[in-house]
């Protein structure tokens, strides 16, 4: 990999901001599931693990899955933030197998928001 | 057709979609539709609007459905008349149709904006600004964040002197705890000479219930890596370590990540995006010693070898690792460094206080709701962390300190919520910033237990080098165990204070020198803890489980034996719960109604589920066991006593007296007995023939009593002095304080315990029909459920907080709401306005709330110009109540509190400042509860009799054998999950119209479900 210089950082932060923007990206939807020792405690893995396999079941394309750390609210774990193209980001919160193809199925796929399991929307 | 082909090539701004579903079509959608296309023709929006009919959506409970684009607003259950509403609002104006949105069934709430959750609004994310928002394992999203965009401008615009001038201008404390200026470390250790420096980052993170440096790690390990370059070019050093517990695997793991994937993009290594700059980090895992994490063991563990501290000075900056300069700083302090030199020292100094910049990091765990890691300004208060990012306790439990900084550090208690969290202000409180663990503790924590934990800890980490920290420490910790295990001594509490000030006076380093700080801290603000467990070999807070049998017992005011009861019900030997009922309380089913239950509290079944009904087993048992007979007891002895008052407390003194074979009289100025049992609280929470029965009992033993007998009126107060032995003095309280506002003379206004006496005395009161009922408490409620029942049209309690501060029981406020009492909450009156001297109305006005009080509680202040009147015709203002003791003013010497209460002499509980006179009830501790009154009987009746004995030089009194009742042990292996039984109460719309008792008891089978959920915490494991 080449060594950076300074002008590199901003090209490289260009480039990862077009390509996490779901908007940009190509990507309709983007999961990210918070992975810090809380999240990973509280069983964010088995929640990763339904998510990827529910998305590759359904051989979708344009949902990215990516992990993050802990946001802070560590009683609420295991979190999901669900952000659809054009839409304000959706954190749900003890998250478990089930809630998570249940999120896939109906907000992910079916854009319907499931309230139930809604923390909060919007960035913090 | 022509017209149709045009109109699908056309573009329309807005579409309204219907569903023509099967569903929808069953339940009116074509009516919907033309009822839109004929307000889309009329309001001439044929170009803009098109309407389309679309196929079954799903959600056919919930059709007609009519989805609006280009929002995509889904409007649920439209009938053709929303038409116009819709076309109208929506289309023409932008405005969503509130009403026609979806509903989420069960909490009908809105999903709030993150930053609308009081846990995110009130923080200000520096150190944590990507939590969350980037894959800690990417650097480019560490990049597209700024990422090391302050290392380069370190690296290629700035001079080790402006880096050091940046940082020092930002006043960035070290967060690790010391809190020492981290511009001033580095400009000591740049200018240090040598050519060979180094830079530490210290992840040893060790206090228990601290988690931000490994969150950090893990959520942005290049923000700390970052950071450590720009300290490294600063001093002039080109290796860093970083010191992280082994116990951090997913830490070290990310952090292992990130220096790989910097070194591949030169952000570490040689010559560092182009600057010529040189620097390498690696990671140093420490195997978990506590004292690790203070910097000379720590260096010495990087070494190689044993971690022990070293005396300072020399200090890290001139002789660090390997006997070179060394900059050592914690995780949180480098992950600022970035931000500061790329926004600017003053940027960063523009929050916080004046002696505190910035912000801190906690790590909010315990007794709290919201657990989770914080960032907030520094001199956000104690009391705004915990109760508003942190959401307050949960269960509906009682703050009663947080603990802050670790094992060095103390404890804020509830009277101190206004602190900020302000280095200084902490210090002065009595703990430290520490690196920011906070745990917060409930009503149910036991100081002295929390002190032990501590000195546990810190006598298991202590490293043995030093005397004062390797012996001192465990001396003080055989101290503690011992208090906490009933074997305290008088003068053990100074002996810790005497042994605290050695060792923080000789300790090597920073672990001993603080370890004392739990205890001293928890002894300043809780030394009756303390005192309590040495001097009376009682947990208050019933942990310390060698000083009680179980906790439910522990915390009744009279011992009730709890466990015992319970297990006899569930034998089925009700006769034999009833006699232990009776062996400590003479009140059992006025208390199996109206007690406040502070054995539910303690219940530990609380914590898997829900306490045990304790009270309703307890009113069980009265309403289904035979009575036991009672026998008179023979008067045995010469003395007289003379108890004035009828209430709970002076009825359990004169039985407990009558029991020991005194000759008892009770003077009561009312017709009948029972005080506030009888004129203070209504039929419908205590039915009068339930009282009378229990008092009945005491007349039974041979009690002599005197109604419409007034002291001070009827009899002079001198002369019951002069004729009886002991006099006790328990008169309640039967005042309502006054409000203190204009118009409270005009008629209709009342005060509370004055109306309820007014009713159970049965004078007819005419209530209004709308009736303002002032006050929080307990008379309040039960004011404003009278008024109800008396007929009144509608009734409202002002009060000037918020509903959980109220000092009502929390279901008496929930079964008042049932009933229709309105509340009106953060509301206070400032005028009673009357025409012809009769209420018409009152005049309010709105509160907000500030900071906290001594209590714990928001101080509620008047909000300027929100004054409003509510029109009523009736006042009863419940704020308070008091004692009437003028006829105590005769100079006979009782003396009297400033706050209107009985004194009584320090040391003892009952006797007032005249010998032969006692005292007790509310009349002493202001108004309380009936189970503290008859506490307050029974400590008089053992005082009175003691007194009497010690003046004859009698032996003290022996209570006679007591006839042993077998408990059978019966223990579930498994215990399953099962709510408390409800008890089955009248309907509200019905209660309402009598004063019939609201609640009905269990019945068999519900008694014996709930005495089977008691997990016996009484008895020892064998």
């Amino acid at each position: 990999m080449p060594k950076l210089k300074v002008e590199d950082l901003k090209k490289i932060k260009e480039e990862v901001q077009r390509a996490t923007s779901p908007r940009e990206g190509g990507k309709r939807v983007k999961a990210t599931v918070h992975m810090g020792t809380c999240g990973i405690a509280s069983g964010a893995r088995k929640v990763l693990n339904a998510l990827v396999t529910a998305v590759e079941e359904e051989g979708v394309q344009d949902v990215m899955v990516t992990t993050s750390g802990c946001i802070g609210i560590c009683s609420k774990e295991p979190l999901v933030t669900v952000e659809v193209l054009g839409e304000e980001p959706i954190t749900y919160y003890q998250m478990d197998e089930n809630k998570m193809r249940q999120v896939f199925k109906r907000h992910i796929l079916g854009g319907e928001m499931q309230r139930q399991f809604a923390l909060a929307k919007g960035l913090e | 057709m022509a017209q149709e082909g045009r109109d699908r090539m056309k573009m329309f701004r807005s579409h309204i979609l219907l569903c023509g579903g099967t569903g929808c079509q069953s339940s009116g959608s074509s009516e919907v539709k033309k009822a839109f296309a004929f307000e889309v023709e009329r309001r001439d929006l044929k170009d803009e609007v098109q309407i389309v009919e679309t196929g079954c959506n799903g959600f056919c409970a919930q059709g007609p459905i009519v989805v609006v684009y280009p929002e995509g607003i889904i409007y649920m259950q439209v009938a053709p008349e929303d038409a116009a509403e819709v076309v109208e609002e929506h289309i023409l104006k932008g405005r969503t149709v509130e009403r026609l949105l979806y509903r989420e069934p069960v909490t009908e709430e809105v999903i709030p904006y993150m930053n609308d959750i009081p846990f995110f609004g009130l923080q200000e994310l520096r150190v944590l600004r990507n939590r969350g928002l980037i894959d800690a394992e990417k650097i480019e999203e560490y990049i597209a964040r700024d990422g090391y965009l302050g290392a380069a401008k370190a690296l290629g615009e700035m001079t080790p002197e402006q880096i050091i001038e940046e940082v020092k201008k930002s006043g960035l404390p070290g967060r690790g705890g010391g809190g020492f200026p981290a511009g001033l470390k580095w400009e000591f250790a740049f200018k240090s000479p040598g050519d060979v420096k180094y830079v530490l980052c210290n992840a040893d993170e060790g206090d228990p219930g601290a988690f931000m440096d490994r969150s950090v790690l893990e959520a942005d390990p290049h923000a700390v890596l970052e950071g450590m370059i720009i300290a490294a070019k600063a001093i002039g050093a080109h290796q860093g370590y970083i010191y992280c517990r082994a116990e951090y695997p997913l830490a070290v793991h990310r952090l292992e990540i990130a220096i790989t994937q910097a070194r591949e993009y030169g952000l570490l290594g040689d010559d560092i995006l182009g600057s010529g700059f040189s620097f390498d980090v690696e990671v140093y895992q420490g195997a978990g010693a506590f004292v690790c994490g203070e910097e000379t063991a720590l260096m010495a563990s990087i070494e190689g070898r044993r971690g022990m501290p070293r005396p300072r000075p020399p200090f890290p900056a001139q002789k660090g690792l390997w006997g070179r300069p060394t900059v050592l700083n914690n995780v949180e302090s480098f992950a600022n460094i970035a931000q500061i030199i790329l926004r600017g020292g003053d940027w960063y100094a523009s929050i916080g206080t004046e002696g505190s910049k910035g912000t801190k990091v906690f790590a909010l765990t315990g007794d709290v709701n919201n657990i989770g890691l914080v960032e907030v300004p520094m001199g956000t208060t104690i009391g705004t962390i915990v109760f508003d990012i942190g959401g307050g306790i949960p269960g509906g439990r009682k703050f009663k300190a947080a603990q802050i900084g670790g094992p060095s550090g103390g404890c804020i208690p509830i009277q101190h919520l206004n602190i900020p969290t302000d280095y200084e202000a902490i210090t002065e409180a009595g703990a430290i910033m520490g690196s920011g663990g906070l745990i917060v503790m409930d009503e149910n924590a036991c100081m002295v237990d929390v002190a032990r934990f501590f000195m546990d800890f810190c006598q298991d980490e202590s490293c043995g080098k030093c005397v004062p920290c390797r012996e001192g420490t465990k001396k003080m910790l055989n101290i503690l165990t011992d208090i906490c295990e009933g074997r305290g001594r008088e003068g053990d509490i100074e002996l810790l204070e005497e042994l605290a000030a050695v060792i923080k006076n000789a300790a090597l380093c920073g672990l001993g020198q603080t370890a004392p700080n739990p205890v001293l801290s928890t002894i300043r603000y809780f030394r009756h803890e303390y005192e309590a467990h040495i001097k009376a070999k009682r947990c208050p807070a019933s942990v310390c489980s060698a000083l009680f049998k179980s906790p439910c017992q522990n915390i009744c005011p009279v011992g009730m034996d709890v466990p015992d009861y319970i297990a006899l019900v569930r034998a089925g030997r009700l006769e034999d719960a009833y006699k232990v009922l009776l062996r400590t309380n003479p009140f059992p089913s006025v208390c199996g109604r109206v007690c406040d239950h502070k054995c539910q509290v303690k219940c530990r079944r609380g914590q898997l589920d829900e306490s045990i009904a304790i009270r309703s087993l307890k009113r069980f048992i009265t309403d289904n066991a035979p009575r036991p007979k009672i026998e008179p007891v023979p008067v045995s002895r010469k003395e007289e006593i003379a108890v004035v008052g009828g209430g709970p407390a002076g009825l359990t003194a004169a039985r407990d007296l009558a029991g020991r074979g005194y000759s008892v009289t009770v003077f009561e100025e009312l017709p009948h007995l029972g005080g506030m049992l009888r004129y203070g609280i209504p039929d419908y929470r205590l039915p009068r023939d339930v009282l009378e029965r229990e008092i009945d009992d005491i007349r039974s033993l041979g009690v002599r009593f005197r109604t419409n007998t007034r002291i001070g009126r009827d009899i002079p107060f001198e002369d019951v002095h002069k004729e009886y032995d002991a006099v006790y003095l328990a008169i309640g309280a039967h005042s309502s304080q006054r409000l203190g506002i204009e118009g409270e003379d005009l008629q209709g206004v009342y005060g509370g315990v004055e109306f309820l006496r007014q009713l159970n005395l049965g004078n007819g009161i005419e209530v209004g029909s709308r009736v303002a009922v002032i006050g929080g408490g307990n008379t309040a409620i039960d004011a404003a459920r009278s008024t109800l029942r008396l007929g009144a049209g509608e009734v409202m309690i002002l009060y000037r907080r918020q509903k959980q501060d109220m000092p009502a029981w929390l279901e008496e406020v929930e079964a008042a709401e049932d009933e229709g009492v309105k509340m009106h909450l953060l509301v206070a009156p400032t005028e009673i306005i009357g025409v012809k001297g009769k209420v018409v109305g009152i005049r309010c006005q709105r509160m907000r709330l500030e900071d906290f009080d001594a209590s714990g509680r928001r101080r509620a202040v008047p909000i300027e110009g929100s004054e409003f009147v509510l029109d009523v015709d009736m006042v009863v203002a419940a704020v308070g109540q008091t004692s009437d003791l003028s006829f105590l003013t005769g100079g006979n010497g009782v003396s009297v509190t400033r706050w209107n209460t009985i004194e009584v002499i320090e040391g003892v509980r009952a006797m007032t400042s005249v010998a032969g006179i006692f005292a007790g009830g509310d009349a002493v501790s202001g108004p309380a509860t009936v189970i503290e009154a008859i506490a307050a009987g029974q400590q008089a009746a053992s005082e009175i009799d003691a007194y009497i004995r010690e003046k004859n030089g009698e032996p003290p009194y022996r209570p006679p054998e007591e006839q042993r009742i077998d408990v059978p042990v019966i223990i579930d292996d498994e215990v399953e999950e099962q709510p408390q039984a409800k008890m089955s109460e009248i309907d509200a719309r019905e209660r309402i119209r009598s004063f019939a008792e609201v609640e009905l008891g269990y019945s068999q089978e519900e008694a014996m479900r709930e005495a089977c959920r008691c997990l016996r915490c009484d008895v020892e494991e064998q």
